[in-house]
C-alpha cells in the first residue's frame, strides 16, 4: 500500500492505495466521487474521462499512484454548488443525451478540449469527441451545426441540438 | 388531436428534469451504490465454446485472504430452484425447453459461460480468486453456425433436446400462396443474411443483492427495464414468494432490450447473498458484456417473390433460420413476430412463411431494439432488388404497392388491420424534402468523374401500440396501470412501473399530468424503481408513449375529479364550476375564490369531512391503449462510397416519421436519432464475430466498433402528426423505428451507389473490406462472362 495525496477538485485528498488501483476506482470507491463512470476499462469508451493538470485522461488507464501530487478535476468539480456550468447548461438546453452514463466523460472531454481550443470548428469538435462513445444519441452531436460566430461554448450548444 | 385540459407543456420540448443530476455527476447508477459490509462477485468463465466440466478445484481460491466464498455450479444448484430463464418462463416460448443451471455444472456451452463465482472483500480480490480456480475441461466439437446446428450429426448443445433444434420447423400460409405464385408474371429468388450484433449499453449489467436474515427479505438493487419482472425472476429462482423480494432501481445506463428480467449471473449473486447473509455486488466488465450478456439478429432468409411485370408484389414465400445461441431466452419467439409483420404496409396478398430455430455455442439471442427488425430488412431489400430487375424507381415500386388508406382499414394478409398507417404520406414527404430528380442528375455527373453516390429509401411500421384487436377484446399491448396521489404539499405523485433508462419518463409523464391536472410541471413527481410501491410495468416494446402517456392522462383526469369534489366542499361551490389552474383551485371566472391544491390535500387529510365523503386523494388508473394504431415512417439516405477504400460516408439522412401527437419533440427526436445511429453502426461497423470453433472475436471495443461523432451525419426529421384515432390519447411509440429501418435504408443507398459495378447486396454488414470484396467479386463475374461465351463458341465450332 502506498499513501498518496491527490489534489481533487481543488482540495488535497489523501489515501492509502494498492499500486494496482486505478485512478477511476480511487475516485469512485475511495473518495465516493461516483460521477466518473467506468464504461470499458480498456481506454476506448471515454466514460471515465477526468482532467489531470488541464488535460483529459482516461482514469481507467491511469493508476491512482500516478496521480499523486497532480491536480484532478472530475465532473463533481464542474458544478460544486449544484449550479451547472455553461457547457453543462448548453447540453441540458439541447437535450444532448439520454441515459446519461457516458455524459460525464463527454463533459470532461469537451471541457478540456474547448479550454485548449476555444475557436475550434465543427469537424475539430467532432474529432475531439470521437473518442467518447455514446449509445443513445451522442454520436449525433453536430447534427445542426451552424457556422455562426460566437464562443466555443455557444458553438457546442448549437451542435448538440 | 389529443384531448388534454391544457397544452402548456405537452407537445413542447420541455427540458428534462433528469438532466440536472446527470450533468452534475449526481446520477445514481447501480455501481454507484455502496452498502455496509458489501462483498464483490466475479465469475470464473469458460475459455471453451463447448466442453465438459470434469472438475472444479477452488481450494486455492478459497484460501486466498479476502475471498469469502467460491460457489460452483453444483453449489448453486443446491441453493436455487432449477428452471429456464425467468423471462422465457414468463413469456412461454412454446416448443422444447433446454435444461440448464445457473452456473455450468456438467458442460460449458459458450465462451464466457460462468462456471464458478468468487465472492470477496473487493472486486480486485474477487478477480484474484478467479485466477486461482482450476477447472478441468474436455473439449467438445463446437456448434458455431446455424448450418452446423441443422446437421443432424452435430453434438447436441443441450442433451435433453437430443439435437440442436429449439424451434422445430413449421410452415404457415396466408392467402392463396400456390395460386399467387402460379399466376405471377415473374418469380424472383434471393438468399438474405442478417449478421449477429448486439445492444452494448454504456453501462453493462449489474446488481447488488442484499439479504436480511432477520426478516428473510432480499433487496435487489438492479439495472432493469422492469423491477417487477426482475422480482419475479429472483423469487422463482430462490424459491420464495415474490413478497419476500424487493427490487429497487435508480438511473440505468441504457439497455435497448438487454436488461429485462434477471440474468443467470444476477440470480447467482442473489443466491450468494442469501447464503452469506451479506450484500453482494456484481457489475460486469465490458468483456463480459460483449461476450456473454446476449446478442441478436443472426438470421438467414430464403425468399421467393411473386411479382407482376408492372411491379406489383403479389406474394412472398420466406424460409427463415434463426441462430438463438446457447441458453435460449427469446430467440425462438422471434420468427412468429417476423411472420406477422412481414407484409408491412403493403397490399401483399399471399405469404408463405416457415422457420426453424437452432441453438449454437454462442451468446444467447436476446431482445435488441426492434427484435423483429429483419422482416423490414428483408421486405425493403427485396423491393429494391425487384425494382432494379423491373427498371422501376425505388419510390415508385413502394408507392405502387402500399395498401390504400380505407375505412375500415385494409388488413395485412397475416390478419391485423393497418389502422392509422401513413406510409404513402411519409414516402411523399420524403420526395418533397429530397429532390430526387436533382440528385439523379448530380449522381450521373459525379459518376462520370469517378465518384459514386447512391440514394436509398425504406419504410416501416411499428406496433406501438398496434391496432386494437378486431373483436374489441382490448389493446394490443395489454393494460398499463398507474397510481396517482395528491400529496399534502400539493405535489401530484405518479407511481409507474415504467423503468426509464434514457427515455426521460420523469419529464414526459410529468408534462402530461401537469397539463391535465393543472399544476406547474415542477409540481409533479414521477416515482419509479421500487417494486414495493409501483404497479407492474415494463419499459420496452415502445409501449410507454401510448400506454403510460394514456394512463397518465386518464389518471390525472380522475384524480382531478376527486380533488374538485373535495374542493367544492371547501369553496362551497359546485364541482362543475371549479377549475384547477397553475396549482390553484378556483370558481371559474372568480380568481378571489382560489385555494392552493396543497390546501385541499391538507384539509382532505385532516379528517374533517367525515366518513360520508371520499377524501382519499388517490386513484388507481388503468388504460388499455384506446384505439391504438401503428407508428411508422420512411427514411431516405444519400451516401458516397469510396470504391478505392470501401468507406461509406452518409452525406444526408432524412426521416419522415408518424408517431401521432408528440409529447416532447426533443425526446422523440432523440429516440429517432439514436435508433438511426445504431442502424448505421449495424451496417457499417458492428459485428459479433465468432470463428469456426466458436471463439468470440469481438470482446473489446477495439474489435466491436461503435459509431462515434465522426460516423453519424446530421439528420433531418419530419414529423407527420396525422390520424387522430382515439378520443383522448394519440401519442404513439417511437423507440424502435430508427433501428428497424436504418439498415435497409443504408444498404439500399449503398447498392444504388455501386450500381455502375453491377453489385447486388444480400447481406446487412458492409464494412469497408466487404464493400471492396463485393466490387471485386462482381468484376470477376463480369470478367468470367466473355470467357464462358468464348468457350461455348469454340465448343459449338468444334
Amino acid at each position: 500500500m502506498t499513501e498518496i495525496t491527490v489534489n481533487v477538485n481543488g482540495a488535497p485528498r489523501t489515501a492509502s492505495v494498492e499500486a494496482r488501483r486505478t485512478l477511476a476506482d480511487f475516485l469512485r470507491d475511495d473518495l465516493d466521487l461516483t460521477g466518473t463512470h467506468v464504461g470499458c476499462e480498456h481506454g476506448v469508451c471515454g466514460a471515465c474521462t477526468v482532467i489531470v493538470d488541464g488535460r483529459p485522461v482516461r482514469s481507467c488507464l491511469m493508476l491512482a499512484v500516478q496521480a499523486a501530487g497532480h491536480d484532478v478535476t472530475t465532473i463533481e468539480g464542474l458544478a460544486p454548488d449544484g449550479v451547472l456550468g455553461p457547457l453543462q447548461q448548453a447540453m441540458r438546453d439541447s437535450h444532448s443525451f439520454q441515459c446519461g452514463f457516458c455524459t460525464p466523460g463527454f463533459v470532461m472531454q469537451a471541457t478540456a478540449f474547448l479550454g485548449a481550443h476555444p475557436d475550434a470548428g465543427e469537424q475539430e469538435i467532432r474529432e475531439a469527441l470521437s473518442g467518447n462513445i455514446c449509445r443513445c444519441t451522442k454520436p449525433t452531436w453536430g447534427a445542426t451545426y451552424d457556422s455562426d460566430r460566437g464562443s466555443a461554448l455557444h458553438r457546442l450548444q448549437r451542435q448538440a441540438l | 388531436m389529443t384531448q388534454i385540459a391544457a397544452q402548456r407543456y405537452t407537445g413542447s420540448s420541455v427540458k428534462r428534469s433528469e438532466d440536472l443530476r446527470i450533468l452534475a455527476g449526481a446520477g445514481r447508477y447501480v455501481d454507484d451504490i455502496k452498502l455496509p459490509g458489501m462483498l464483490h462477485a466475479a465469475f470464473v468463465r469458460s475459455p471453451l465454446a463447448h466442453g465438459r466440466v470434469l472438475a472444479v478445484d477452488a481450494s486455492a481460491a478459497r484460501s486466498l485472504p479476502g475471498v469469502v466464498a467460491v460457489l460452483t455450479g453444483a453449489d448453486l444448484d443446491d441453493m436455487t430452484v432449477r428452471g429456464p430463464d425467468p423471462l422465457l418462463a414468463m413469456m412461454g416460448g412454446g416448443g422444447p425447453t433446454a435444461e440448464y443451471s445457473l452456473l455450468a455444472t456438467d458442460k460449458v456451452r459458450l465462451v464466457g459461460d460462468p462456471v464458478a463465482v468468487v465472492i470477496a472483500e473487493s472486486r480486485y480480490l474477487a478477480e484474484d480468486g478467479c485466477e486461482l480456480v482450476d477447472v478441468d475441461y474436455q473439449d467438445l466439437p463446437a456448434v458455431a453456425s446455424a448450418t452446423a446446428a441443422l446437421d443432424a450429426s452435430s453434438t447436441p448443445v443441450f442433451a435433453n433436446l437430443g439435437n440442436n433444434i429449439i424451434g422445430p420447423h413449421k410452415r404457415s400460409e396466408f392467402g392463396d400462396v400456390a395460386g399467387t405464385f402460379a399466376a405471377a408474371d415473374r418469380i424472383a429468388e434471393f438468399h438474405l443474411d442478417v449478421h449477429r450484433h448486439q445492444n452494448v449499453p454504456m453501462e453493462g449489467r449489474g446488481c447488488i443483492a442484499s439479504y436480511d436474515s432477520d426478516s428473510g427479505l432480499l433487496t435487489m438493487y438492479a439495472a432493469t427495464q422492469s423491477v417487477h419482472i426482475t422480482r419475479m425472476g429472483v423469487a422463482a429462482c430462490l424459491g420464495v414468494a415474490p413478497e419476500r423480494v424487493r427490487v429497487l432501481a435508480g438511473d440505468i445506463g441504457g439497455s435497448f432490450g438487454l436488461k429485462i428480467g434477471a440474468s443467470r449471473e444476477e440470480l447467482a449473486v442473489a443466491a450468494a447473498s442469501r447464503a452469506l447473509g451479506r450484500p453482494v455486488k456484481w457489475v460486469e466488465d465490458r468483456s463480459e458484456n460483449l461476450t456473454v450478456s446476449g446478442q441478436a439478429r443472426e438470421e438467414s432468409f430464403d425468399v421467393r417473390a411473386a411479382v407482376s411485370d408492372d411491379g406489383d408484389l403479389l406474394g412472398l414465400d420466406v424460409s427463415m433460420v434463426i441462430d438463438t445461441g446457447a441458453y435460449p431466452v427469446m430467440g425462438s419467439m422471434v420468427p412468429s413476430i417476423i411472420e406477422a409483420m412481414l407484409p408491412g404496409p403493403y397490399k401483399l396478398a399471399a405469404l408463405g412463411f416457415e422457420s426453424t430455430a437452432v441453438v449454437t455455442n454462442k451468446a444467447s439471442y436476446i431482445a435488441y431494439r426492434g427484435p423483429w427488425a429483419s422482416e423490414t430488412f428483408v421486405r425493403e431489400r427485396v423491393l429494391d432488388l425487384l425494382a432494379k430487375d423491373l427498371g422501376l424507381d425505388p419510390f415508385e415500386i413502394r408507392l405502387r404497392n402500399v395498401a390504400p388508406r380505407t375505412s375500415p382499414p385494409a388488413m395485412m394478409v397475416t390478419g391485423r388491420p393497418l389502422t392509422g398507417v401513413t406510409t404513402r404520406e411519409s414516402l411523399e414527404r420524403l420526395t418533397q424534402v429530397v429532390d430526387v430528380p436533382a440528385f439523379r442528375r448530380r449522381q450521373a455527373a459525379e459518376r462520370a468523374r469517378g465518384r459514386y453516390l447512391g440514394i436509398g429509401v425504406a419504410t416501416f411500421i411499428e406496433a406501438a401500440p398496434g391496432p386494437r384487436a378486431p373483436e374489441g377484446s382490448g389493446g394490443a399491448l395489454g393494460q398499463e396501470s398507474m397510481r396517482l396521489r395528491l400529496a399534502e404539499d400539493g405535489i401530484v405523485m405518479l407511481f409507474t412501473g415504467q423503468m426509464p433508462h434514457g427515455q426521460g419518463h420523469q419529464t414526459t409523464l410529468a408534462q402530461i399530468a401537469a397539463d391535465e391536472f393543472g399544476v406547474p410541471f415542477e409540481q409533479v413527481r414521477v416515482v419509479i424503481g421500487d417494486s414495493d410501491v409501483v404497479p407492474f410495468g415494463l419499459t420496452g416494446g415502445s409501449r410507454s408513449a401510448t400506454m403510460t402517456g394514456g394512463v397518465t392522462l386518464h389518471g390525472a383526469r380522475q384524480l382531478k375529479a376527486k380533488v374538485l369534489d373535495v374542493a367544492a366542499l371547501l369553496i362551497e361551490a359546485s364541482a362543475q364550476d371549479l377549475e384547477i389552474t397553475d396549482g390553484q383551485v378556483a370558481v371559474r371566472g372568480d380568481p378571489d375564490s382560489a385555494i392552493p391544491v396543497a390546501e385541499v390535500a391538507r384539509q382532505a387529510a385532516s379528517g374533517r369531512f367525515g366518513a360520508d365523503v371520499d377524501a382519499t386523494l388517490e386513484v388507481e388508473a388503468t388504460f388499455d391503449g384506446g384505439e391504438g394504431g401503428w407508428s411508422g415512417g420512411s427514411h431516405c439516405a444519400i451516401v458516397e462510397v469510396d470504391v478505392e477504400t470501401g468507406i461509406v460516408k452518409v452525406e444526408r439522412y432524412v426521416a419522415a416519421e408518424d408517431c401521432g401527437a408528440l409529447i416532447n419533440p426533443a425526446v422523440v427526436e432523440g429516440q429517432i436519432r439514436g435508433g438511426i445511429a445504431q442502424g448505421i453502426g449495424a451496417v457499417l461497423l458492428e459485428r459479433s464475430a465468432y470463428d469456426q470453433d466458436g471463439n468470440y472475436q469481438s470482446a473489446t471495443f477495439m474489435d466491436y466498433l461503435l459509431p462515434t461523432a465522426c460516423d453519424i451525419p446530421r439528420m433531418e426529421i419530419e414529423h407527420l402528426q396525422t390520424v387522430p384515432l382515439d378520443a383522448d390519447v394519440n401519442f404513439r411509440g417511437v423507440g424502435e423505428g430508427g433501428m428497424i429501418v436504418a439498415p435497409p435504408t443504408l444498404v439500399n443507398a449503398i447498392e444504388d451507389a455501386l450500381a455502375p459495378f453491377g453489385v447486388r447486396i444480400y447481406e446487412q454488414h458492409l464494412p469497408p473490406a466487404r464493400i471492396l470484396e463485393l466490387i471485386a467479386q462482381q468484376a470477376d463475374d463480369d470478367a468470367d462472362k466473355p470467357v464462358a461465351l468464348a468457350e461455348r463458341r469454340s465448343r459449338s465450332a468444334a
